[in-house]
Protein backbone atom coordinates (compact mmCIF):
# COMPACT_ATOMS: atom_id res chain seq x y z
CA UNK A 1 0.00 0.00 0.00
CA UNK A 2 2.87 2.44 1.28
CA UNK A 3 4.99 1.66 -1.91
CA UNK A 4 2.22 2.03 -4.58
CA UNK A 5 1.05 5.52 -2.80
CA UNK A 6 5.05 6.79 -2.60
CA UNK A 7 5.36 5.62 -6.67
CA UNK A 8 2.33 7.91 -7.10
CA UNK A 9 3.36 11.05 -5.76
CA UNK A 10 6.90 10.58 -7.25
CA UNK A 11 5.60 9.91 -10.68
CA UNK A 12 2.68 12.38 -10.73
CA UNK A 13 5.79 15.23 -9.11
CA UNK A 14 8.09 13.95 -12.18
CA UNK A 15 5.47 14.18 -15.08
CA UNK A 16 3.92 17.36 -13.70
CA UNK A 17 7.25 18.73 -13.93
CA UNK A 18 8.43 16.82 -16.75
CA UNK A 19 5.36 18.21 -18.71
CA UNK A 20 5.94 21.69 -17.60
CA UNK A 21 9.39 21.51 -19.24
CA UNK A 22 8.36 19.88 -22.40
CA UNK A 23 5.57 22.36 -22.83
CA UNK A 24 6.84 25.63 -21.62
CA UNK A 25 10.28 25.53 -21.63
CA UNK A 26 12.44 23.16 -24.68
CA UNK A 27 12.51 24.91 -27.61
CA UNK A 28 10.42 23.70 -30.43
CA UNK A 29 12.23 21.32 -32.92
CA UNK A 30 13.90 22.73 -36.23
CA UNK A 31 11.90 21.22 -38.26
CA UNK A 32 8.51 19.68 -36.78
CA UNK A 33 8.40 22.80 -34.67
CA UNK A 34 5.74 22.88 -31.56
CA UNK A 35 4.15 19.85 -33.07
CA UNK A 36 7.54 17.81 -31.71
CA UNK A 37 6.02 18.37 -27.84
CA UNK A 38 3.77 15.50 -28.29
CA UNK A 39 6.88 13.36 -28.25
CA UNK A 40 7.34 14.48 -24.74
CA UNK A 41 4.03 11.81 -23.61
CA UNK A 42 4.33 9.67 -26.47
CA UNK A 43 7.64 8.24 -26.55
CA UNK A 44 7.48 7.41 -22.88
CA UNK A 45 4.48 5.69 -23.49
CA UNK A 46 6.02 3.62 -26.23
CA UNK A 47 8.93 2.98 -23.82
CA UNK A 48 6.82 2.21 -20.67
CA UNK A 49 4.68 0.13 -22.97
CA UNK A 50 7.08 -2.04 -23.83
CA UNK A 51 9.11 -2.18 -20.19
CA UNK A 52 5.62 -3.73 -19.07
CA UNK A 53 5.14 -6.27 -21.97
CA UNK A 54 9.27 -7.58 -20.70
CA UNK A 55 7.85 -7.72 -17.55
CA UNK A 56 4.66 -9.76 -18.22
CA UNK A 57 6.54 -12.28 -20.08
CA UNK A 58 9.25 -12.45 -17.11
CA UNK A 59 6.23 -13.10 -14.97
CA UNK A 60 4.71 -15.35 -17.38
CA UNK A 61 7.97 -17.63 -17.74
CA UNK A 62 8.02 -17.04 -13.96
CA UNK A 63 4.29 -18.32 -13.62
CA UNK A 64 4.77 -21.39 -15.70
CA UNK A 65 7.79 -22.11 -14.08
CA UNK A 66 6.99 -22.27 -10.69
CA UNK A 67 3.12 -22.46 -10.90
CA UNK A 68 2.56 -19.58 -8.27
CA UNK A 69 -0.65 -17.38 -8.52
CA UNK A 70 1.25 -14.85 -7.41
CA UNK A 71 3.00 -13.96 -10.50
CA UNK A 72 -0.76 -13.87 -12.63
CA UNK A 73 -1.59 -11.01 -10.33
CA UNK A 74 1.27 -9.16 -11.48
CA UNK A 75 1.45 -10.50 -15.08
CA UNK A 76 -2.51 -9.71 -15.49
CA UNK A 77 -1.30 -6.17 -14.36
CA UNK A 78 1.55 -5.34 -16.54
CA UNK A 79 -0.23 -6.68 -19.68
CA UNK A 80 -3.39 -4.68 -18.43
CA UNK A 81 -1.28 -0.96 -18.08
CA UNK A 82 0.60 -1.99 -20.96
CA UNK A 83 -2.32 -2.19 -23.57
CA UNK A 84 -3.37 1.16 -21.49
CA UNK A 85 -0.26 3.02 -22.63
CA UNK A 86 -0.54 1.28 -26.17
CA UNK A 87 -3.77 2.69 -26.82
CA UNK A 88 -2.44 5.74 -25.72
CA UNK A 89 0.63 5.85 -28.15
CA UNK A 90 -1.15 4.52 -31.12
CA UNK A 91 -3.89 7.88 -30.49
CA UNK A 92 -0.71 9.88 -29.73
CA UNK A 93 1.17 8.53 -32.97
CA UNK A 94 -2.15 9.17 -35.00
CA UNK A 95 -2.07 12.96 -34.14
CA UNK A 96 1.77 13.03 -35.00
CA UNK A 97 1.02 11.53 -38.14
CA UNK A 98 -1.80 14.30 -39.25
CA UNK A 99 0.29 17.14 -37.82
CA UNK A 100 3.40 15.82 -39.27
CA UNK A 101 2.80 13.58 -42.89
CA UNK A 102 -0.65 14.94 -43.35
CA UNK A 103 -2.09 11.70 -42.58
CA UNK A 104 -4.30 10.13 -39.70
CA UNK A 105 -2.43 7.05 -40.29
CA UNK A 106 0.54 5.68 -42.32
CA UNK A 107 1.50 1.86 -42.34
CA UNK A 108 5.05 3.20 -40.59
CA UNK A 109 7.30 0.61 -38.97
CA UNK A 110 6.62 1.54 -35.37
CA UNK A 111 2.86 2.67 -35.32
CA UNK A 112 2.20 -0.68 -37.45
CA UNK A 113 3.79 -2.94 -35.03
CA UNK A 114 2.48 -1.14 -32.18
CA UNK A 115 -1.15 -1.54 -33.75
CA UNK A 116 -0.33 -5.77 -34.17
CA UNK A 117 0.97 -5.30 -30.41
CA UNK A 118 -2.03 -3.64 -29.20
CA UNK A 119 -4.12 -6.28 -30.25
CA UNK A 120 -1.64 -9.25 -29.19
CA UNK A 121 -2.04 -8.45 -25.93
CA UNK A 122 -5.41 -7.20 -25.72
CA UNK A 123 -6.32 -10.91 -27.17
CA UNK A 124 -4.06 -12.22 -23.83
CA UNK A 125 -6.82 -10.12 -21.46
CA UNK A 126 -9.91 -11.93 -23.85
CA UNK A 127 -8.81 -15.04 -23.71
CA UNK A 128 -8.13 -14.59 -19.53
CA UNK A 129 -11.94 -13.27 -19.44
CA UNK A 130 -12.92 -16.42 -21.47
CA UNK A 131 -11.10 -19.37 -19.17
CA UNK A 132 -12.89 -22.27 -17.30
CA UNK A 133 -11.55 -21.83 -14.36
CA UNK A 134 -8.96 -20.47 -12.30
CA UNK A 135 -5.49 -22.55 -12.91
CA UNK A 136 -6.62 -22.37 -16.60
CA UNK A 137 -6.71 -18.68 -16.85
CA UNK A 138 -3.38 -18.17 -15.08
CA UNK A 139 -2.08 -20.99 -17.57
CA UNK A 140 -3.41 -19.93 -20.69
CA UNK A 141 -2.80 -16.41 -20.56
CA UNK A 142 0.67 -17.20 -19.57
CA UNK A 143 0.89 -19.50 -22.55
CA UNK A 144 -0.73 -16.69 -24.54
CA UNK A 145 1.59 -13.80 -23.50
CA UNK A 146 4.79 -15.89 -24.20
CA UNK A 147 3.30 -16.69 -27.78
CA UNK A 148 2.19 -13.17 -28.16
CA UNK A 149 5.96 -11.30 -27.06
CA UNK A 150 8.13 -13.68 -29.25
CA UNK A 151 6.06 -12.43 -32.04
CA UNK A 152 7.04 -8.83 -31.75
CA UNK A 153 9.94 -8.60 -32.72
CA UNK A 154 9.64 -11.21 -36.13
CA UNK A 155 5.91 -8.26 -36.62
CA UNK A 156 8.47 -5.68 -36.62
CA UNK A 157 11.03 -7.08 -38.93
CA UNK A 158 8.59 -7.85 -41.13
CA UNK A 159 6.98 -4.47 -41.26
CA UNK A 160 10.04 -2.81 -41.68
CA UNK A 161 10.91 -5.10 -45.12
CA UNK A 162 7.77 -4.96 -45.95
CA UNK A 163 7.92 -0.97 -45.42
CA UNK A 164 11.51 -0.51 -46.90
CA UNK A 165 10.59 -0.96 -50.41
CA UNK A 166 7.88 2.08 -50.51
CA UNK A 167 10.19 4.54 -48.44
CA UNK A 168 13.37 5.32 -46.47
CA UNK A 169 12.60 5.57 -43.01
CA UNK A 170 13.35 9.59 -41.96
CA UNK A 171 14.22 10.25 -38.41
CA UNK A 172 15.44 13.47 -37.48
CA UNK A 173 17.68 13.26 -34.65
CA UNK A 174 18.15 17.04 -33.70
CA UNK A 175 18.19 16.48 -29.79
CA UNK A 176 18.83 19.30 -27.90
CA UNK A 177 19.37 18.85 -24.17
CA UNK A 178 16.68 21.05 -23.47
CA UNK A 179 14.71 17.97 -24.91
CA UNK A 180 16.66 15.40 -23.12
CA UNK A 181 15.32 16.46 -19.93
CA UNK A 182 11.46 16.73 -19.98
CA UNK A 183 11.70 13.39 -22.00
CA UNK A 184 13.95 11.68 -19.15
CA UNK A 185 11.62 13.13 -16.17
CA UNK A 186 7.78 12.07 -17.83
CA UNK A 187 10.03 8.99 -18.78
CA UNK A 188 10.40 7.99 -15.46
CA UNK A 189 7.24 9.68 -14.46
CA UNK A 190 5.36 7.50 -16.46
CA UNK A 191 7.15 4.26 -14.97
CA UNK A 192 6.56 5.03 -11.47
CA UNK A 193 2.59 5.76 -12.40
CA UNK A 194 2.61 2.60 -14.20
CA UNK A 195 4.47 0.09 -11.66
CA UNK A 196 2.00 1.70 -9.43
CA UNK A 197 -0.73 0.80 -10.81
CA UNK A 198 0.33 -2.30 -12.27
CA UNK A 199 0.77 -3.18 -8.34
CA UNK A 200 -3.32 -1.89 -7.82
CA UNK A 201 -4.63 -4.15 -10.83
CA UNK A 202 -2.34 -6.50 -9.21
CA UNK A 203 -3.87 -6.37 -5.43
CA UNK A 204 -7.44 -5.95 -7.09
CA UNK A 205 -6.57 -9.85 -8.93
CA UNK A 206 -5.33 -11.31 -5.54
CA UNK A 207 -8.34 -9.89 -3.47
CA UNK A 208 -11.10 -11.02 -5.89
CA UNK A 209 -9.20 -14.69 -6.14
CA UNK A 210 -9.65 -15.19 -2.74
CA UNK A 211 -13.12 -13.60 -2.55
CA UNK A 212 -13.56 -16.74 -5.35
CA UNK A 213 -12.49 -19.13 -3.12
CA UNK A 214 -15.42 -20.29 -1.41
CA UNK A 215 -14.98 -21.87 1.99
CA UNK A 216 -15.55 -25.37 2.93
CA UNK A 217 -18.42 -24.77 5.33
CA UNK A 218 -20.24 -22.65 3.07
CA UNK A 219 -19.87 -25.09 -0.05
CA UNK A 220 -21.11 -28.07 1.75
CA UNK A 221 -23.94 -25.81 2.95
CA UNK A 222 -24.42 -24.90 -0.54
CA UNK A 223 -24.33 -28.62 -1.53
CA UNK A 224 -26.72 -29.93 1.13
CA UNK A 225 -29.47 -27.20 0.02
CA UNK A 226 -29.35 -27.88 -3.88
CA UNK A 227 -30.24 -31.91 -2.79
CA UNK A 228 -32.78 -30.82 0.14
CA UNK B 1 9.28 -40.77 -31.28
CA UNK B 2 6.97 -43.82 -32.40
CA UNK B 3 4.36 -42.64 -30.14
CA UNK B 4 4.46 -39.44 -32.47
CA UNK B 5 4.37 -41.14 -35.48
CA UNK B 6 1.52 -43.61 -34.07
CA UNK B 7 -0.30 -40.71 -32.87
CA UNK B 8 -0.06 -38.57 -36.01
CA UNK B 9 -1.13 -41.47 -38.14
CA UNK B 10 -4.19 -41.70 -35.66
CA UNK B 11 -5.40 -38.40 -36.60
CA UNK B 12 -4.28 -38.47 -40.60
CA UNK B 13 -6.62 -41.81 -40.65
CA UNK B 14 -9.43 -40.02 -38.82
CA UNK B 15 -8.66 -37.27 -41.36
CA UNK B 16 -9.01 -39.92 -43.81
CA UNK B 17 -12.38 -41.28 -42.46
CA UNK B 18 -13.94 -37.85 -42.11
CA UNK B 19 -12.83 -36.49 -45.50
CA UNK B 20 -16.09 -34.64 -46.00
CA UNK B 21 -14.87 -32.46 -43.17
CA UNK B 22 -11.67 -32.14 -44.95
CA UNK B 23 -13.49 -31.73 -48.00
CA UNK B 24 -15.47 -28.78 -47.07
CA UNK B 25 -12.36 -27.11 -45.89
CA UNK B 26 -11.22 -27.38 -49.44
CA UNK B 27 -14.46 -25.98 -50.43
CA UNK B 28 -14.13 -23.15 -48.49
CA UNK B 29 -11.00 -22.37 -49.56
CA UNK B 30 -12.40 -22.39 -52.91
CA UNK B 31 -15.39 -20.29 -51.98
CA UNK B 32 -12.83 -17.80 -50.33
CA UNK B 33 -11.12 -17.45 -53.73
CA UNK B 34 -14.59 -16.95 -55.46
CA UNK B 35 -15.39 -14.34 -53.25
CA UNK B 36 -12.54 -12.40 -53.13
CA UNK B 37 -12.30 -12.29 -57.28
CA UNK B 38 -15.62 -11.09 -56.62
CA UNK B 39 -15.03 -8.39 -54.63
CA UNK B 40 -12.18 -6.99 -56.49
CA UNK B 41 -13.95 -7.10 -59.32
CA UNK B 42 -13.55 -8.89 -62.64
CA UNK B 43 -10.92 -6.58 -64.09
CA UNK B 44 -8.05 -9.52 -64.58
CA UNK B 45 -5.01 -7.39 -63.88
CA UNK B 46 -6.05 -6.33 -60.74
CA UNK B 47 -6.79 -9.72 -60.01
CA UNK B 48 -3.72 -10.66 -60.86
CA UNK B 49 -1.83 -8.39 -59.35
CA UNK B 50 -4.13 -9.45 -55.94
CA UNK B 51 -2.92 -13.19 -56.68
CA UNK B 52 -1.03 -13.57 -53.73
CA UNK B 53 -2.98 -11.46 -51.19
CA UNK B 54 -6.35 -13.84 -52.22
CA UNK B 55 -4.54 -16.92 -51.70
CA UNK B 56 -2.67 -16.51 -48.21
CA UNK B 57 -6.00 -14.70 -47.15
CA UNK B 58 -7.90 -17.99 -48.42
CA UNK B 59 -5.25 -20.01 -46.33
CA UNK B 60 -5.97 -17.93 -43.42
CA UNK B 61 -9.48 -18.28 -43.39
CA UNK B 62 -10.05 -21.84 -43.94
CA UNK B 63 -6.83 -22.29 -41.50
CA UNK B 64 -9.59 -21.72 -38.46
CA UNK B 65 -12.08 -23.77 -39.58
CA UNK B 66 -9.49 -26.78 -40.59
CA UNK B 67 -7.96 -25.76 -36.64
CA UNK B 68 -11.72 -25.51 -34.68
CA UNK B 69 -12.47 -28.25 -36.23
CA UNK B 70 -9.20 -30.48 -35.26
CA UNK B 71 -10.14 -30.99 -31.46
CA UNK B 72 -13.49 -31.21 -31.78
CA UNK B 73 -13.95 -34.78 -32.30
CA UNK B 74 -11.39 -35.78 -29.34
CA UNK B 75 -13.58 -33.29 -27.13
CA UNK B 76 -16.78 -34.63 -28.10
CA UNK B 77 -15.48 -38.20 -27.66
CA UNK B 78 -13.21 -37.30 -24.28
CA UNK B 79 -10.70 -39.20 -26.31
CA UNK B 80 -8.33 -35.98 -24.92
CA UNK B 81 -8.71 -36.66 -21.91
CA UNK B 82 -7.97 -40.41 -22.82
CA UNK B 83 -4.66 -39.68 -25.05
CA UNK B 84 -3.69 -37.44 -21.51
CA UNK B 85 -3.82 -40.34 -19.13
CA UNK B 86 -2.23 -42.57 -21.49
CA UNK B 87 1.33 -42.83 -21.01
CA UNK B 88 2.48 -40.88 -24.47
CA UNK B 89 3.94 -36.96 -23.92
CA UNK B 90 1.83 -34.35 -24.40
CA UNK B 91 4.44 -32.59 -26.42
CA UNK B 92 4.21 -36.19 -29.03
CA UNK B 93 0.78 -35.36 -28.96
CA UNK B 94 1.54 -31.48 -29.84
CA UNK B 95 3.62 -32.35 -32.51
CA UNK B 96 0.93 -35.07 -34.15
CA UNK B 97 -1.94 -32.68 -34.32
CA UNK B 98 0.19 -29.94 -35.81
CA UNK B 99 1.77 -31.87 -38.32
CA UNK B 100 -1.91 -33.27 -39.66
CA UNK B 101 -3.46 -29.85 -39.09
CA UNK B 102 0.13 -28.78 -41.60
CA UNK B 103 -0.78 -31.54 -43.98
CA UNK B 104 -4.76 -30.71 -44.33
CA UNK B 105 -3.69 -26.99 -45.09
CA UNK B 106 -0.96 -28.25 -47.39
CA UNK B 107 -3.44 -30.59 -49.38
CA UNK B 108 -5.61 -27.67 -49.77
CA UNK B 109 -2.38 -25.82 -51.59
CA UNK B 110 -1.81 -27.37 -54.91
CA UNK B 111 -6.01 -27.32 -55.58
CA UNK B 112 -6.42 -23.68 -54.66
CA UNK B 113 -3.38 -22.60 -56.49
CA UNK B 114 -4.19 -24.30 -59.71
CA UNK B 115 -7.60 -22.56 -59.34
CA UNK B 116 -6.36 -19.09 -59.12
CA UNK B 117 -4.25 -20.15 -62.29
CA UNK B 118 -7.39 -20.94 -64.13
CA UNK B 119 -9.64 -18.06 -62.59
CA UNK B 120 -6.64 -15.13 -62.98
CA UNK B 121 -5.75 -15.96 -66.17
CA UNK B 122 -1.90 -16.08 -65.11
CA UNK B 123 0.51 -17.55 -67.31
CA UNK B 124 3.13 -18.84 -65.57
CA UNK B 125 5.17 -22.35 -65.98
CA UNK B 126 4.72 -25.40 -63.80
CA UNK B 127 8.38 -24.47 -62.00
CA UNK B 128 6.91 -20.93 -60.91
CA UNK B 129 3.72 -23.03 -59.76
CA UNK B 130 5.66 -25.79 -57.52
CA UNK B 131 7.74 -22.47 -55.74
CA UNK B 132 3.66 -20.85 -55.21
CA UNK B 133 2.58 -24.18 -53.51
CA UNK B 134 5.99 -24.73 -51.62
CA UNK B 135 5.56 -21.00 -49.88
CA UNK B 136 1.71 -22.24 -49.40
CA UNK B 137 3.52 -25.03 -47.40
CA UNK B 138 5.55 -23.17 -45.33
CA UNK B 139 2.68 -20.71 -44.48
CA UNK B 140 0.23 -23.64 -43.68
CA UNK B 141 3.54 -24.83 -41.19
CA UNK B 142 3.24 -21.73 -39.95
CA UNK B 143 -0.43 -21.12 -38.89
CA UNK B 144 -0.09 -24.97 -37.77
CA UNK B 145 1.40 -24.25 -34.68
CA UNK B 146 0.35 -21.34 -32.88
CA UNK B 147 -2.96 -22.83 -34.43
CA UNK B 148 -3.05 -26.16 -32.33
CA UNK B 149 -1.72 -24.50 -29.32
CA UNK B 150 -4.81 -22.30 -29.37
CA UNK B 151 -7.15 -24.47 -30.61
CA UNK B 152 -6.51 -26.74 -27.88
CA UNK B 153 -7.43 -23.93 -25.40
CA UNK B 154 -9.73 -22.32 -27.07
CA UNK B 155 -12.06 -26.00 -27.96
CA UNK B 156 -13.43 -26.12 -24.47
CA UNK B 157 -15.18 -22.66 -25.06
CA UNK B 158 -17.77 -22.29 -25.87
CA UNK B 159 -16.93 -18.79 -28.12
CA UNK B 160 -14.02 -20.83 -29.53
CA UNK B 161 -15.08 -19.76 -33.65
CA UNK B 162 -14.66 -16.21 -32.19
CA UNK B 163 -11.83 -16.84 -30.18
CA UNK B 164 -9.33 -18.56 -32.21
CA UNK B 165 -9.05 -16.37 -35.27
CA UNK B 166 -9.21 -13.01 -32.81
CA UNK B 167 -6.13 -14.70 -31.42
CA UNK B 168 -4.32 -16.34 -33.94
CA UNK B 169 -4.66 -13.70 -36.89
CA UNK B 170 -2.58 -10.51 -35.48
CA UNK B 171 -0.18 -13.17 -34.20
CA UNK B 172 0.42 -14.96 -37.41
CA UNK B 173 0.97 -11.33 -39.26
CA UNK B 174 4.17 -11.62 -40.11
CA UNK B 175 3.29 -15.11 -41.72
CA UNK B 176 0.83 -13.31 -44.22
CA UNK B 177 3.09 -10.23 -44.61
CA UNK B 178 6.29 -12.62 -45.78
CA UNK B 179 3.65 -15.33 -47.64
CA UNK B 180 2.06 -12.70 -49.88
CA UNK B 181 5.21 -10.92 -50.27
CA UNK B 182 7.53 -13.62 -51.14
CA UNK B 183 4.16 -15.31 -53.39
CA UNK B 184 4.33 -11.71 -55.04
CA UNK B 185 8.11 -11.84 -55.93
CA UNK B 186 7.71 -15.40 -57.46
CA UNK B 187 4.98 -14.17 -59.67
CA UNK B 188 6.33 -11.05 -61.34
CA UNK B 189 9.69 -11.73 -61.22
CA UNK B 190 12.65 -11.46 -57.65
CA UNK B 191 15.05 -8.10 -59.70
CA UNK B 192 16.05 -7.31 -56.27
CA UNK B 193 17.04 -10.40 -54.76
CA UNK B 194 14.59 -9.93 -51.80
CA UNK B 195 12.89 -13.70 -52.41
CA UNK B 196 15.49 -14.94 -49.75
CA UNK B 197 15.40 -12.40 -46.89
CA UNK B 198 11.68 -13.23 -47.10
CA UNK B 199 12.06 -16.86 -46.92
CA UNK B 200 14.39 -16.89 -44.08
CA UNK B 201 11.56 -14.92 -42.15
CA UNK B 202 8.98 -17.15 -43.12
CA UNK B 203 11.55 -19.83 -42.03
CA UNK B 204 12.27 -18.26 -39.24
CA UNK B 205 8.64 -18.28 -38.00
CA UNK B 206 8.15 -21.78 -38.13
CA UNK B 207 11.26 -23.03 -36.65
CA UNK B 208 10.80 -21.12 -34.02
CA UNK B 209 6.96 -21.21 -33.15
CA UNK B 210 7.30 -25.41 -34.12
CA UNK B 211 9.03 -24.81 -30.98
CA UNK B 212 7.84 -23.15 -28.66
CA UNK B 213 4.60 -23.91 -29.19
CA UNK B 214 5.81 -27.57 -28.34
CA UNK B 215 7.04 -26.38 -24.99
CA UNK B 216 4.23 -24.79 -24.22
CA UNK B 217 1.54 -26.99 -25.25
CA UNK B 218 1.30 -29.08 -21.85
CA UNK B 219 0.58 -25.97 -19.97
CA UNK B 220 -2.53 -25.75 -22.58
CA UNK B 221 -3.74 -28.92 -21.91
CA UNK B 222 -4.82 -30.15 -18.56
CA UNK B 223 -3.14 -32.82 -17.30
CA UNK B 224 -5.62 -34.81 -15.31
CA UNK B 225 -8.43 -33.65 -17.25
CA UNK C 1 10.09 31.27 -39.92
CA UNK C 2 12.47 29.47 -41.36
CA UNK C 3 11.66 26.77 -44.18
CA UNK C 4 10.14 23.66 -43.61
CA UNK C 5 9.12 24.15 -40.37
CA UNK C 6 5.60 22.91 -39.47
CA UNK C 7 3.79 25.93 -37.92
CA UNK C 8 1.09 25.70 -34.96
CA UNK C 9 0.42 22.19 -34.17
CA UNK C 10 -0.55 23.58 -30.66
CA UNK C 11 -4.08 21.90 -31.33
CA UNK C 12 -2.42 18.77 -31.91
CA UNK C 13 0.02 18.96 -29.22
CA UNK C 14 -3.32 20.31 -26.78
CA UNK C 15 -5.06 17.01 -28.09
CA UNK C 16 -2.23 14.56 -27.25
CA UNK C 17 -1.92 15.30 -24.19
CA UNK C 18 -5.64 15.89 -23.04
CA UNK C 19 -6.19 12.41 -24.33
CA UNK C 20 -3.45 11.19 -22.36
CA UNK C 21 -4.51 12.50 -19.09
CA UNK C 22 -8.44 11.79 -19.83
CA UNK C 23 -7.19 7.73 -20.69
CA UNK C 24 -5.30 7.15 -17.61
CA UNK C 25 -7.92 9.23 -15.23
CA UNK C 26 -10.36 6.66 -16.62
CA UNK C 27 -7.89 3.97 -16.26
CA UNK C 28 -7.60 5.27 -12.36
CA UNK C 29 -11.10 5.49 -11.71
CA UNK C 30 -12.16 2.24 -13.13
CA UNK C 31 -9.28 0.41 -11.15
CA UNK C 32 -10.60 2.45 -7.70
CA UNK C 33 -13.86 1.21 -8.47
CA UNK C 34 -12.97 -2.29 -9.18
CA UNK C 35 -10.85 -2.31 -5.76
CA UNK C 36 -13.87 -1.18 -4.21
CA UNK C 37 -15.88 -3.92 -5.12
CA UNK C 38 -13.46 -6.70 -4.79
CA UNK C 39 -12.80 -5.25 -0.97
CA UNK C 40 -16.41 -5.14 -0.69
CA UNK C 41 -16.50 -8.60 -1.82
CA UNK C 42 -13.95 -10.15 0.42
CA UNK C 43 -15.55 -8.49 3.43
CA UNK C 44 -18.97 -10.03 2.31
CA UNK C 45 -17.32 -13.49 2.64
CA UNK C 46 -15.91 -12.91 5.75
Amino acid sequence: MNIRKLLVLAGLGLAAVGTYFGLFVAPPERHMGDVQRIMYVHVPSAWIAMLLYTLAFGFAIALLWSGRQKWDDLMVGAIEVGVVLNALLLVQGSLWGRATWGVWWDWDVRLTTSLVMAILFAGVLVLRRMAPNEERRSQWSAVATVVAFIDVPLVYFCVRWWRSLHQIQSSPDTVDPAMVLPLRLNSFGLLFLALAWMLWRAAIERSSRRASEVPLPTRVAIEESAHA
Amino acid sequence: MSSLLALLSKDLLLEWRERARSLSVLLFAVVTLLLFSFALGPDVETLREATPGVLVLALLLSSTLALNESFRLEREDRALEGLVMRPVSLTALFYAKASANALLLTFLGPVVVALAVVFYSLEIDVATMTRLVGLWCLGAAGLAAPGTLYAAMTSRLKSQDVALPLLLFPLVVPVLLASVKAMGLVLTGDAMNQLRSWLTLLLAFDIIYWSVCGLLFRFAVEEGE
Amino acid sequence: MPDGVIGGGWSYVIAAYSVTVAVLAIYVWSLSRRSRRAERSQRDES
